[in-house]
């Protein structure tokens, strides 16, 4: 009987059904099983309220969404160009660059391909970068940065797991610096390799003063972001209502590419955007508390153990099942769904929480990526007008540096937790 | 070109989406409106409203949970198309039905277990803050599975009497 309800509730997940539904619909048969009051599957979803991280949630991503809808990404590439398109690989560093800090602060929608990609596949076809290698390494970007604060699926993990958001926002910074400069590396080797004599770009310090001058405001985003938060002047809600409050003064007033009356409708996509997590989040933590009543995560951790005692056998196992996980859902349904199982299990093989926070938001990145059916791929595919199979191949080499990245990160605990107090 | 006059029920859906998105942006401004007030307080003034935290995580709550409802109306829900592209389109053409009528008949049982929660909340009477009971904070829940509820009979029913795009 249980086994018939799994598998129905997985065809009704693979047909389409909202995941919130699925989740909801498992948590009410849970209860309705325990023979207790339906609703306590309300009580548990109001729980919701308990949390003061969602208010940083919601406010963090209006911020992004103000700024995906304006003209900052193009003020962005400006600047990484002017900065950085004359050396060998140059315009290839600055797509990772720009998408990385796109992502940061936009969250790892796809809006980040869709922006971006739009400017830089054209400029590095421009510039005799290989297609190949343009599209790969334009798909693989739009997930780069979810490891730099304020990203949002840090912040969903930390909600999960109950762990401080400051220490993984630190935690974060190192493997994210190490992910840039391996892919940034890659890219300057193929950019003295494949790129034909002579880069159409030339540094010039008159169109880097005008680019900064031009992207003053975002460029200081982070010091806004940062400093409140780790001043210790403004906990994480506050620096978030900071962050819209600045973004909102830089973007509609100073700039005026955004109108007062397109606010609304960046609002509405915000708190669809917001609303169709938290009630994923909702629905799980109904789910969860029945799986946790149960001793679901104890039996986990006891089957698996049977089989693998060594903490790196587990980290292995965790590392593949993440990979498959991240190329089947979206990062928030997947952090939402996945962590509470989890948490208890690395607990007991002794891994960080903090540093288990890194391995997921690195799997699920990566798992953006993967074939076969990694978001990233589709929505690059349908951007870029190429075929999936092409870009299958063409993220493979940098899927490669990113597993290579990932090995780093799981097993060299002390590149994410060096600089957490 | 001439636009063909609303129908009264479509105009009266018109005005009701409208009216939904100016209480998405009412309540959005008074909420960074208000956190920032709170910073000022705190950090200028070493004061501030105690339960303007709880406010706040409420507000969020409103905000998702009716957000969530109208990602319902522009279905725009996380959800896995695994299936709809792998089957045959012959085959594959089922499933929005069944989607929608699974997701109707789950957020109705959620509209009862709230509706159910609420009563028991007013029925303890616990407050807030400032005399406001818990259970006028919670009432969204029931609000918001309802106008769900609604809408996934509706895209159902538009799917089977072939109503086009009626969704309120």
């Amino acid at each position: 009987m249980t086994l018939l309800a799994v598998l129905g509730l997985l065809f009704l997940t693979l047909s389409g059904v909202p995941l919130f539904v699925v989740i909801s619909a498992a948590a009410l048969l849970c209860f309705r099983y325990l023979g207790t009051d339906l609703s306590v599957v309300i009580i548990e979803m109001y729980r919701l309220a308990a949390n003061p991280m969602i208010v940083a949630l919601f406010l963090f991503a209006l911020a992004g969404y103000i700024l995906a809808e304006s003209k900052a990404s193009r003020r962005l590439v400006r600047l990484s160009t002017a900065l950085l398109g004359g050396a060998p690989g140059g315009l290839a560093v600055v797509a990772l660059l720009s998408c990385a800090l796109f992502t940061a602060l936009t969250g790892a929608s796809g809006v980040t391909i869709v922006a971006l990609g739009g400017i830089l596949f054209p400029a590095l076809t421009a510039d005799h970068y290989r297609e190949n290698f343009s599209l790969g390494l334009l798909t693989t970007c739009g997930s780069l940065g979810l490891l730099f604060p304020p990203s949002l699926p840090l912040i969903v993990y930390g909600m999960v797991a109950e762990a401080n958001i400051s220490h993984l926002f630190l935690a974060g910074l190192l493997p994210g610096l190490f992910m840039m400069a391996l892919l940034g590396a890659y890219s300057m080797y193929q950019g003295t390799r494949f790129q034909a004599p002579g880069s159409r770009f030339r540094f010039s310090l008159k169109e880097l003063v005008g680019a900064l001058n031009e992207s003053k405001w975002e460029a200081l985003l982070p010091v806004v972001v940062l400093g409140g938060i780790f001043s210790g002047y403004l906990v994480m809600s506050e620096a978030a209502a900071v962050t819209v409050f600045y973004v909102f003064l830089v973007e509609v007033v100073i700039h005026r590419e955004l109108r007062i009356r397109d606010l609304s409708s960046v609002i509405v996509k915000t708190v669809m955007m917001v609303g169709g997590i938290i009630v994923i989040l909702g629905a799980s933590l109904a789910f969860n508390s029945f799986l946790i009543d149960q001793q679901v995560p104890d039996r986990i951790f006891e089957f698996i153990q049977s089989r693998i005692e060594s903490k790196i056998g587990f980290l292995l196992l965790l590392n593949g099942f993440l990979l498959i996980v991240g190329s089947l859902l979206d990062v928030f349904s997947a952090l939402i769904i996945v962590v509470p199982l989890i948490v208890p299990v690395a607990a007991n093989y002794g891994v960080d929480l903090i540093h288990l926070g890194i391995i997921f938001l690195t799997n699920l990145q990566i798992g953006y990526s993967t074939p076969p059916i990694g978001m990233s791929l589709f929505i690059a595919s349908l951007r870029f007008e190429k075929s999936i199979l092409q870009l299958y191949v063409a993220s493979l080499p940098f899927l490669c540096i990113l597993l290579a990245v990932l090995a780093v990160i799981t097993f060299v605990p002390s590149l994410s937790l060096w600089l957490v107090p | 070109m001439t636009v063909p006059p609303l129908n009264p029920c479509r105009r009266a859906l018109h005005h009701l989406h409208d009216f939904e998105k100016w209480v998405f942006v009412g309540l959005t401004l008074f909420l960074a409106g208000f956190a920032l007030l709170q910073i000022i307080l705190r950090n200028f003034f070493s004061t501030g409203f105690i339960w303007g935290d709880t406010l706040q995580r409420h507000l969020v709550l409103w905000i998702s949970l009716l957000g969530a409802a109208r990602a319902t109306l522009e279905d725009k829900h996380i959800q896995v198309l695994l299936l709809p592209v792998l089957l045959p389109p012959r085959a594959a053409r089922f499933l929005p039905y069944l989607s929608d009528g699974f997701s109707l008949a789950v957020s109705a049982i959620l509209l009862y277990a709230a509706w159910i929660f609420v009563g028991n909340e007013r029925a303890a009477g616990d407050l807030a803050f400032s005399g406001i009971p818990y259970w006028w904070l919670e009432f969204i829940f029931p609000v918001s599975f309802a106008m769900m509820t609604a809408r996934f009979g509706f895209r159902l029913s538009g799917r089977l009497f072939g109503a086009k795009g009626g969704n309120p």
